[in-house]
Formats: structure tokens, sequence, C-alpha cells
């Protein structure tokens, strides 16, 4: 005979157990659905609460992290362009846009520069301050005119098929920049020469490094962490 | 004697309310999600220090939680499960505020006038430096500090969360809690704080009233068996029940008990 307080005590060890197995595990596979549904509630929200006036500033007791910035490619080499080989380093602005641009990097360094001191969110918690100096992405669409169905943004790079898509509006963000120095030199191999993406408004793994193409689009095209089950939206 | 009792809240028979019950034991699967996948996040990077600096308040700087604490079995999984299982604590933490506010048993809750000299007894109590239990409503002084305590450092909890997720949209917030890398500090003290008072609550509910339990379940209880009749310390306390009816037909309670809540 199961009684109510037998039944309480079963359903209470096997929860129990449940529990204990699903420890460190990804949870059930029905559980993705939820999972997915949540994404896309809290893309929402944060979608609602992005604006280009909410500013990041590292704080004035913040030391600038230098080389303790922590650097990071998936080919199996670090990434390099060799001129020798691949030609002049160029970057392609294209897609949903009037004008088409493809700039060498002294094109994209006579374009307006901007500096600014600001934190890196990176995914794993940690941040790190750094000045970055370079193109606003703002800057860069007056150039090429995005047409009106260009909704978002692919920044593509040459480590391997990295790239990253964004939403249009954290893409032309005052403080999204198209990044050709950090720390007021050139930017360093390990971090993404000779041209990257980066802002504060968007967690590390959205701020494609070793940048060649810039596409505007009308759809999304995920990324390469967003496709291995991290958040596509990511804004801070 | 406590004097500023309120009339009894009574919900046929039931100590706890069906929806007090239910938010408890969602809570209680919430608040563990919430937990083991925060601590899965936190081992992508067990620190709090800014890149290129020093972090002055915590001792275990690098060193990883034991993954068998962990949920999420990986960074992007915990994460995902972290800001799905966000929305249920909060929606349920204020279906619970929402109904103890209009159904009036925040009244057995809140601080009041003397709970500190309460408090102070049922320590003296439990330390054997007294004879009998204290005189106490539904809850004792100490279990009122904690059962008030937890929404509000849960509402910590939630801001400081709010703050780190957000730091740039969010960022007076975060700066009013120090700026991201204090808020995630703060947010994981929040945490601990929560687990402290959670641990704490469950050794005392099978320490000293393991009859409360079933109060949190079916709503029943028998309030011949409470602490207070049993003179009841952690792990210090005779077998209810002898001498005396049990279960159901609860026999008056001796005059001293302000009677409470069948």
């Amino acid at each position: 005979m199961v009684d109510r307080r037998r039944f309480i005590e079963i359903s209470g060890a096997s929860l129990t157990a449940a529990f204990l197995s699903a420890c460190d595990s990804m949870g059930p596979a029905g559980a993705k659905k939820f999972l997915a549904y949540a994404e896309k509630k809290n893309e929402g929200v944060e979608r609602f609460l992005l604006r280009h006036t909410s500013m990041d500033h590292a704080r004035k007791s913040a030391k600038i992290a230098g080389r303790a910035f922590p650097s990071y490619f998936i080919s199996d080499t670090m990434p390099m362009w060799d001129t020798a080989t691949d030609g002049e380093w160029t970057l392609q602005v294209d897609g949903a846009v009037k004008k088409p641009v493809r700039l060498t990097l002294d094109q994209l360094a006579a374009l307006p520069r901007r500096s600014q001191v600001v934190n890196h969110y990176c995914v794993e918690g940690w941040n790190a301050v750094a000045k970055w100096t370079g193109t606003r992405m703002s800057d860069l669409a007056r150039l090429v005119q995005p047409t009106s169905d260009a909704q978002y943004v692919d920044f593509a790079s040459f480590d391997s098929d990295y790239h990253e898509s964004w939403d249009m509006e954290s893409a032309l963000h005052p403080q999204t920049l198209i990044a050709y120095a950090m720390d007021g030199r050139w930017l360093g191999v390990n971090h993404g020469a000779p041209a990257r993406l980066h802002s504060p408004v968007k967690l590390g793994y959205k701020n494609t490094k070793y940048l060649v193409r810039i596409t505007f689009m009308s759809e999304r095209n995920g990324g390469y962490w967003s496709d291995r089950g991290y958040e596509w939206f990511a804004g801070t | 004697m406590p004097t500023t009792q309120t009339a009894p809240a009574t919900h046929g028979g039931k100590r706890h309310h069906w929806i007090v019950r239910v938010t408890h034991w969602v809570n209680v699967v919430a608040l563990t999600l919430m937990v083991a996948t925060g601590l899965r996040i936190f081992n992508a990077y067990p620190a709090f220090a800014r890149k290129g600096e020093r972090f002055c308040c915590y001792p275990f700087e690098g060193r990883e939680i034991p993954s068998a604490l962990t949920f999420g079995g990986w960074l992007a999984g915990a994460r995902n499960w972290h800001f799905a299982v966000m929305w249920m604590l909060v929606i349920n933490a204020c279906v619970y505020l929402g109904f103890i506010y209009l159904h009036g048993e925040w009244r057995d809750l809140v601080p009041r006038r003397g709970d500190l000299r309460d408090s102070w007894e049922m320590l003296k109590f439990y330390a054997f430096a007294r004879k009998d239990h204290p005189i106490q409503g539904k809850h004792n002084a100490l279990q009122k500090g904690a059962y008030f305590a937890m929404p509000i450092v849960g509402l910590i909890a939630v801001l400081t969360g709010l703050a780190i997720w957000k730091p740039v949209e969010l960022s007076l917030l975060t700066n009013l809690f120090g700026g991201y890398v204090w808020a995630r500090y703060w947010h994981f003290l929040a945490m601990l704080a929560l687990v402290v008072l959670t641990v704490v609550h469950v050794f005392m509910v099978f320490a000293v009233d393991p009859y409360s339990l079933r109060s949190m379940i079916t709503g029943g209880y028998n309030e011949s068996k409470s602490p207070e009749h049993r003179n009841a310390r952690p792990l210090w306390w005779k077998k209810a029940g002898v001498g005396l009816k049990v279960d159901g037909l609860s026999p008056n309670p001796t005059p001293r008990t302000p009677d409470r809540n069948g």
C-alpha cells in the first residue's frame, strides 16, 4: 500500500535523485524549448533596455589592464595577416548598403577617429579596461548608407570561420568602434590586428577580432559562439 | 507576553495557505537551480579582480567551486538556465509577496518592537540558559527574523544580478553597488546569505519541528506538537503526543499559548 506519507517520501526521494543525477549535466533535453523561449523573451527585454545614450565609463580607480588583457583565437595558430601571401589587408563593407566600400588600413584610419577608455565585459565574468581607438561603426554606416531593410550586421574575421552578427541598434551605438589601436598603440596580433570590432555594449565574444568583412543584412546569421549555445544578443 | 498579536489568519484550519505552500516549493526548485547554475557560471572566472588588478576581499580567488555543486554542464548551458529560471524566481516571489501582503500573512513576519529581546530569549533557551520555551505567535522571533530577511536578501540578489547582467544599460544600478566588480561580489555574497539561511532553516525544521514539514505540504499542523508545546530545542526534545491525543483532534493548548491557526 502506498499511503500519502509513503507517496510523499517516494516523491521526495526520486526528486532528490533526479536533482543529484542532474548535477553538472546540461539538464533534460525537453528543457531546451523552455530555455530557447526564455532567451527570446530576454532578447526582447535587452532590446527594450538598449539606449544609444547609455554609455560605459571605466571607473576612475580602474587600472588599464595592459598585458593582463586576455586574448584568444579559434585557429590552431595565432591568425596573422601576411601581406606577402594574402596581399594588402582590406576591410570590405557590403551587403544591404547603397555604397559598398573596401577600405585599406590607411583609409580606415583616415576616417573620423575616436578614443575611449571602457570596460570589456567577458562572458566568463571578468572585465578589463583598455583605451580603444578607431572609427565609430555609426560613421562607417554613414559612409556606406545601409538600405531600409538592413536590420542586422555581420562581422567576419580571417580567424578561421569566426564571425558574429549584431542587431543594427547595438552596431550603431556611439561606443561601438572598428578599433585599430589599443592603449595608444597599433593593435597587437593577439588582440585582432589589423582591426577588430570593440564595444562595451556587447559581451566580449560578440566583438569579432581579425576583422575582414562587415555585411549589412535583413536577416541575422548567428555567429561562432551564438551557434554553439551562447546567447545571440549578449548585450550589456 | 507579546502584546501585539493580531487576529490569527486561518485558512480552513490550514497552517499555510496553498499559495504559500506552492510558492515555497517552487522557490526550492528555482533557488536550487539559480545557485547551482550561478556557481557554474562563477567557475568560468572564479575570482573577482578586474584584469590587471587584485581584489581585496575574497580569499579563494582562482579556486573553482566543486563541480558536483554546479548545474548546467558548461558556461553557456548554465547561463541559459540562469537567465530563464531567474524569471521563475522573480514571478514566484511576486506571487508570494503579493499574496502575503493582500492576505495579511505579512503580519506574522514583519519585525515588531520586542523581537530583539524575544530573539535573545530564544537563544538563551536553545543554550539551556532558560528553562521554558518563550511564548510565541505563529513563529518564534528567530524564525520571524529569518523569514523576513529571506525576501530582502533575495531582493538584493535580484538587484545585484540585474547590475551585472546590464552594467551599461543599467549603469546607475551597477554604480550604486560600487561598479561591476563589486556588484558581482555582492551578488555572490547575497547568494551565500540565501544558502546559509536555507541550510539553517532546513536543519531547524528537522532538528526542532519536523511536524511542520507536513504543514508546508498538506497545510495540516498539530499545535500540540509545536516546539513551544514540546519545549523543543535543536535535537533536544521528547517525542510529541505522549499522553496527548494526536493528529487532527488537537487538545486545547495549555493556557499560556495564544492559540493560532489550529
